[in-house]
């Protein structure tokens, strides 16, 4: 009953937010934050329980919808409704200039409670039903702005529906073969599957996840549709819906088929779990390098999207304690920060007119300081700098590809974190830092309902990062509940026994090194406080606005691995989709508009009819 | 119990009044095809729980089967005749301010006959009886889409015509070979008999009626007629054409092969059939600029996919695409009737000149939205729970064949989804150009379009509702012994 009544809160918001709309705007906007934040509560009350409803028969089929919580819905059920509430609260001001707004505040409810289904579903029909509307409001809220949005959400609608149809496929077939869709009664009857078809399977369940989760090669959608997204919904789309794909890996591979079977499927070095983490590790190099090269501030996060993506691929595709916990981890921790960074972004196109070239930004921090914290604590966040909670993620993640022997894999996953670093600096250094242009000398910080949110995602960032045990004790739940043994977390990090990680040391450490720089630094002589415009550069005064020297940060990388660097599968589904077209045009070519030729395919096709017959008696 | 025969007398008896009612006053006319069809579904909504429970068969002239003309109203029937005049009344709701061209009494007294041919084609239990009603829908309807009296749908009309003739005279020569062989007319009584005969002559009688059913029926290759006559007739007969006319023609195939026939051995090939329907008509809507052209193709699509799943011959695989074939009428009916009604508003069928309508004419948006939605088979709307089904059927019959006919029906989705969402935009997210007089619908347009949305919904959230309908009608299809039964007693 809990749970119904959480998905009829969540859509039913959906429908009354619209309706109020139409009456009085204000009221609208308290009605949405209002309906998000009881799913919040809602959500919260469910933790630790374990209920299994069935909600709605269809006898027809024999089969009847229902839903679950347990520890892994309930982790991304309380992401779900987390992100959702912060960016309709961003969204309050943010969205203020924008048309639709009842269409806007309405279809984010909506993608709210569908991927609240999503991950509360306990059957696969269920799943599925609530995967597609998930699918087509996102669409609607992608395409939202129009423009160049339009070409974006069919891109991703046409993807997704590819997708679907995989994972319908192999839905279908799981019910002809075993008669039920029920996660748990699946969970067993698998067992007795052959690897062949369990294969298949998972086959058909990454295509339908892994285009929605943006893994290389299903991964083209992802940046036109965030960077086209308004900011608000980037950072849902980002933050937890792509990563509703991950909860499907994770519900697929570990709660359904089972660490056994996954064993066992492959022969010698060419088994699953081995080729999953390959994929994820290109995801990685190909997210995080071309994010190097955007110039786009909202572009550079879509490709991180892809690229931290394949950083959670490569922990659950091992299938061990660590491995999971930090797949797992990494996904909530990736959830917090990217979101965190799509509010950054946001902010600062509110503030300087929908501005997103990194080349025509710059000194924002003393304008924008709460904005800059954000952005500061994103992307160290993002990058895994220790006391921030991508460090505990990424290093469980390490540790596994080390223990595992992957050296290789490590090195990858190392040399994406580089890639990270340059790209994320890029970002903070060329809106906060360097020069301020001229023209946006009268900026201000951010309203408080758009502060609000920024602030509340880097406190969690930081507390995930000094208390990683909040977090990781759920994710031992989750792991129990596969049957896996789960990871030991004490409230700073792990115990010794699994290697011991304590960010308390850390800490420790950290304060002592602040401390010696602080003295270093205040022994040595003063520095002297010049004007921002006050410069030279070799002898030569330079014009205010000519100087900033954060335009083209990286152009001799750009020529060393931009040509490397393209895109090849979009331009591989670009080609393809020309191709069909004019396939298509062919194809059409088969009504002539001439009656004499469509009476002649009558003939033809009587003709046909009786020769098979009497000629080879066909029928 | 209501005579069944009045779905039949009923709309017969108020098409010829029309011209009467119009010597009083023009005005009445368009108000008579309503209170028709008003009739018939009442009636026809009281016939079905009594039908589900023992259906009727009707003699007329007081002989009994299998000496005359009879009429079987089994649950196919009674859920066709339901689909029928509901469509129909929406329909003519729609038409009521729609149709302004003169002469408008012709016009609903050619709808009316339209309907009536419809009717009497899904209950007849007489093949000569039959093909009568065939050409009394087909004829109206040449008429119907020649209605606007311009070039392209007197041309239209004129090929449909043409192909239409063929088809109907093909039909003629199959019941003639039929009535050589067995000296009957009555279906129930053919059935009965089909294993006495030459199996050679009796495949080309079935040729023959295959054939020009198949040409109504929009199937590949026989469908060259149906991308010209939906999009150039005036838009609410488009809508009955696509959801409804093009359903009897595949109504006709499947009764002559699974009750007249029994011919197991070509479901496969019709399967198949339909298959290459559906991929052609999504292909070769993709590309279509012209709203109503796109429409059109997709019926091909849609077409296409209910004789696929009716192919399948299993009992569920019939049941999806009698659904198939609700869930299809319900939306495409929508979608033309909104797409008219935006046609008329900004004077082009241009897709692209229909951009930023969803701010000028949110309702009709919106209704094209869901129709559209619904036909890709989204939840939660009724095509989803065809397709799901059809997929459903289509694997559990567990042939590697299907197996793959099941995958390439659901690529055509994939092309299905490419233009639907791609004109959804065109409503929402982009800006219009010279759109700024336009205004929203009102009255009696916009009532069949709120009713249909709303049956949409409710089905897809609630298919309880005519689940056992179908599975009753799909019940009848395949067990042509009890349809043998009833109509000639005993068994």
């Amino acid at each position: 009953m809990q749970l119904i009544t959480i998905l009829i809160v969540a859509f039913l918001g959906a429908g009354i937010v619209y309706l109020i709309g139409k009456i009085s705007g204000k009221a609208r906007d308290i009605l949405a934050v209002l309906a998000s934040l009881i799913v919040v509560i809602l959500v919260s009350l469910a933790y630790n329980q374990k209920i299994y409803t069935s909600f709605y028969p269809l006898p027809f089929l024999n089969l009847s919808l229902t839903l679950r919580i347990d520890p892994l819905s309930w982790f991304f059920a309380i992401a779900v409704a987390g992100i959702g509430f912060l960016s309709i609260l961003f969204s309050l001001e943010y969205m203020k200039h924008y048309q639709k707004l009842d269409f806007y505040y309405s279809m984010m409810l909506f993608v709210n409670a569908g991927m609240l289904g999503v991950v509360l579903s306990a059957d696969f029909l269920s799943l599925y039903i609530f995967w597609e509307i998930m699918s087509w409001s996102t669409y609607l809220l992608i395409s939202y702005k129009g423009g160049k949005a339009v070409g974006a959400g069919l891109k991703y609608i046409v993807m997704s529906t590819v997708g679907s149809i995989a994972m319908l496929f192999a839905i279908v077939s799981l019910y002809t073969s075993y008669g039920t869709l029920e996660f748990s009664s699946l969970a067993s009857l698998l067992q007795t599957a052959s690897s062949g078809y369990i294969l298949f399977l998972l086959i058909m369940f990454i295509i339908g996840f892994g285009i929605k989760n943006a893994i290389w090669p299903l991964h083209t959608w992802l940046p036109d549709a965030h960077a086209e997204a308004v900011s608000p919904f980037s950072a849902v789309l980002s933050g937890i819906l792509v990563r509703i794909g991950i909860y499907g890996f994770v519900l697929v591979m570990y709660s359904i088929v089972g660490l056994n079977l996954l064993h066992k499927l492959g022969y010698g070095l060419l088994n699953f779990n081995y080729i999953l983490c390959w994929i994820g590790a290109i995801s990685i190099i190909i997210g995080t390098f071309i994010a190097l090269l955007q110039d786009d501030d909202k572009r550079l996060l879509a490709w991180h999207a892809i690229g931290q993506g394949g950083y959670m691929i490569l922990g659950i595709s091992f299938g061990t304690t660590l491995g999971i916990a930090g797949g797992i981890f990494h996904t909530l921790n990736h959830c917090i920060y990217i979101a965190l960074l799509f509010l950054v972004t946001g902010a600062v196109e509110y503030r300087t007119g929908g501005v997103r070239d990194l080349n025509q930004l710059g000194g924002l921090i003393k304008k924008m300081p709460v904005t800059f914290i954000g952005g500061l604590i994103g992307i160290s966040g993002l990058i895994g700098i220790p006391l921030t909670n991508g460090f505990v993620s990424k290093w469980l993640i390490y540790k596994t590809l080390i223990m595992e022997k992957h050296p290789f894999l490590a090195f990858v996953a190392l040399i994406g974190t580089w890639g990270t670093i340059l790209s994320v600096y890029k970002f903070l250094h060329n809106i906060f830092l360097g020069q301020l242009p001229e023209k946006y000398k009268d900026v201000k910080e951010v309203p408080w309902a758009m502060r609000l949110p920024m602030i509340i995602l880097t406190s969690v960032i930081i507390l995930f990062g000094i208390l990683p045990g909040i977090p990781l004790n759920v994710i031992s739940g989750i792991e129990r509940s596969f049957g896996i043994k789960p990871l030991s977390t004490i409230i700073f990090g792990m115990p010794r026994e699994i290697g011991e990680l304590n960010i308390i040391n850390i800490l420790a450490a950290i304060v002592v090194a602040g401390v010696f720089i602080y003295l270093i630094f205040s022994l040595s002589t003063r520095s002297r406080r010049v004007n921002q415009y006050d410069n030279y550069a070799a002898g030569s005064f330079i014009p205010k606005d000519k100087y900033q020297y954060s335009v083209r940060f990286y152009d001799p990388v750009y020529r060393i691995i931009g040509p490397y660097l393209r895109d090849v599968v979009d331009d591989f589904y670009y080609w393809l989709v020309e191709k069909s077209k004019s396939f298509f045009q062919g194809v059409r070519q088969i009504y002539t508009g001439n009656v004499n030729t469509y009476a002649l395919y009558i003939l033809l096709f009587l003709a046909f009819l009786i020769i098979t017959k009497i000629g080879w008696g066909l029928w | 119990m209501v005579n069944p025969s009045l779905l039949i007398a009923v709309p017969l008896a108020f098409a010829f009044s029309i011209p009467l009612f119009g010597l009083v006053s023009k005005k009445i006319g368009k108000y008579i095809p309503v209170v028709a069809l008003l009739i018939n579904v009442g009636i026809s909504f009281i016939l079905i729980p009594q039908i589900l429970k023992k259906p009727a068969v009707v003699s007329i002239g007081g002989w009994s089967p299998p000496f005359c003309i009879n009429l079987v109203v089994g649950p196919l029937g009674v859920f066709l005749v339901t689909l029928i005049s509901s469509i129909g009344l929406l329909v003519a709701i729609y038409a009521i301010s729609y149709i302004k061209e003169e002469p408008t009494e012709k016009y609903h007294m050619l709808f009316l006959l339209l309907i009536t041919g419809a009717t009497g084609i899904v209950l007849t239990g007489d093949i000569f009886n039959l093909f009568v009603f065939f050409e009394i829908l087909c004829i109206s309807s040449y008429a119907l889409v020649a209605y606007n009296k311009d070039k392209e749908g007197t041309e239209a009309a004129m090929k449909y015509l043409i192909q239409g003739s063929v088809g109907s005279s093909f039909v003629l020569i199959g019941i003639a070979l039929l009535y050589g062989m067995f000296g009957t007319l009555n279906m129930a009584d053919i059935a009965s008999r089909v294993t006495s005969a030459d199996p050679t002559f009796l495949f080309i009688s079935l040729a023959f009626l295959i054939t020009g059913f198949g040409i109504e029926a929009a199937v590949f290759p026989l469908n060259a007629w149906l991308p010209d006559a939906h999009s150039s007739a005036p838009s609410s007969i488009s809508a009955i054409l696509s959801g409804i006319a093009i359903k009897t023609g595949v109504y006709g195939v499947a009764r002559m092969i699974y009750t007249i026939f029994n011919a197991d051995g070509i479901l496969t090939f019709i399967a198949f059939l339909g298959l290459l329907t559906l991929l052609i008509g999504e292909m070769s809507a993709f590309r279509q600029n012209d709203i109503k052209r796109l429409l059109a193709y997709s019926s091909i699509g849609q077409i296409g996919l209910i004789v696929f799943a009716l192919g399948i011959a299993t009992s569920l695989g019939v049941f999806a695409g009698l659904f198939q074939i609700v869930s299809h009428a319900l939306a495409k009916a929508l979608l033309f009737l909104a797409a008219g009604y935006m046609i008329y508003r900004v004077g082009s069928k241009s897709i692209d000149s229909l951009s930023g309508l969803g701010r000028k004419m949110p309702l009709t948006s919106f209704a094209f939205t869901i129709g559209s939605f619904s036909l890709i088979g989204l939840p939660p709307f009724a095509g989803f729970i065809s397709k799901f089904s059809i997929v459903y059927a289509a694997i559990q019959v567990k042939k590697p064949i299907f197996l793959v006919f099941v995958v390439i029906a659901l690529i055509a989705t994939v092309i299905e989804a490419g233009y639907f969402f791609k004109v959804v935009q065109n409503l929402y997210f982009k800006e219009g150009k010279n759109v700024d007089n336009v205004t929203e619908t009102s009255g009696y347009i916009i009532v069949p379009m709120i009713i249909l949305v709303i049956s949409i919904i409710v089905i897809g959230i609630h298919p309880q509702f005519i689940t056992g309908l179908l599975k009753g009608a799909a019940g009848e299809l395949l067990g042509r012994t009890g349809y043998i039964g009833w109509v000639l007693g005993g068994s």
